[in-house]
């Protein structure tokens, strides 16, 4: 909260804490789907099991919002969902414990650069999913007035859209470190553990509407006219 | 009165206000979901679901005047 452990590498400086933690969550989605993949067998092991249930997970909701050609998008969702899930939780660790000169170690999403960079990804993803489906028809339908309007419209959601998905995410969960060390400061024996069980559904919930809405954003981009 | 004070007071009254709108989308979330499982319920399970994000949504509202007001403030950037 307290500013950020700023590293200058050659003439990029950047913030050395949240990029630590970046990589740990990196580390451990990484980790956790390469063990979950060795060894597939038909009786599977537990590990693989909770692997298919989380890509059961995905397949459903893929085919009921975006229809028959969502599968083709689940890599992009499964990683945002995964890693931002984890991020969020790893908020949760006492990390505070080790003391950096400046700044401290928490949830990487509570670094607006951090999720900022997840929603251009989303933007330069649906916008290229809606060329590749739509051609030029993605910008403008046809020249008569309301076309021009909407097309003036699709614009502006070009840029509200990564701008409110970026502060959503980082917004929640800067709130919840916010909040904790506000009531840390009223007591700090018990009362904060029902808040911090409460920034645990913050973390999954806004991770599931990160996704969602990137999936509405490519069916939205991708789906016929009529 | 300085203008940093003058910051502050504003910090205030943004999410004060900020928060009446998201109390109230999250109350009328609220409401429809007893609704709809009150009719149906068979389908709470699916309608926690899409109440959660709902009530997400609108949080974000609050999240927004919560930022404004950090950034008043003085507590970011």
């Amino acid at each position: 909260m307290e500013g950020h452990y700023l590293v200058t590498i050659g003439n990029i400086t950047f913030n050395a804490d949240t990029v630590i933690t970046m990589w740990l969550a990196m580390g451990f989605v990484l980790l956790l789907s390469f063990a979950a993949t060795r060894n597939l067998s038909i009786i599977p092991s537990k590990l693989q099991a909770f692997a298919e249930g989380v890509m059961n997970f995905f397949w459903n909701l893929a085919d009921t919002m975006i229809g028959k050609e969502g599968r083709k998008h689940i890599p992009l969702l499964a990683s945002l969902f995964l890693f931002i899930i984890t991020a969020n939780l790893m908020g949760q660790i006492p990390w505070k414990l080790y003391h950096l000169k400046n700044g401290e170690l928490a949830s990487p999403t509570n670094d607006i650069n951090m999720t900022a960079a997840m929603a251009v990804i989303v933007l330069i993803y649906y916008v290229a999913a809606g060329i590749s489906k739509k051609k030029f028809k993605f910008f403008i339908h046809g020249f008569s007035f309301v076309d021009i309007i909407l097309f003036l419209v699709e614009i502006l959601e070009m840029i509200t859209r990564p701008l409110t998905l970026a502060l959503r995410l980082f917004g929640n969960i800067l709130a919840g470190e916010i909040l904790i060390s506000a009531i840390i400061g009223i007591c700090a024996w018990g009362l904060p553990l029902p808040f911090m069980f409460f920034e645990i559904l913050v973390a999954c919930v806004q991770a599931l509407v990160f996704m969602m809405l990137t999936m509405v954003y490519i069916s939205s981009a991708i789906k016929e006219e009529h | 009165m300085a203008l940093s004070e003058l910051a502050q007071l504003g910090a205030g009254i943004a999410i004060g206000f900020g928060a009446i709108g998201a109390g109230l989308g999250i109350g009328v979330a609220t409401k429809g979901l007893m609704d709809a499982i009150s009719r149906q319920p068979e389908i709470a399970g699916q309608a926690v679901g899409f109440f959660l994000v709902g009530a997400a949504l609108a949080e974000a509202c609050a999240i927004y005047a919560l930022i404004i007001a950090l950034k008043l403030s003085g507590m970011i950037g």
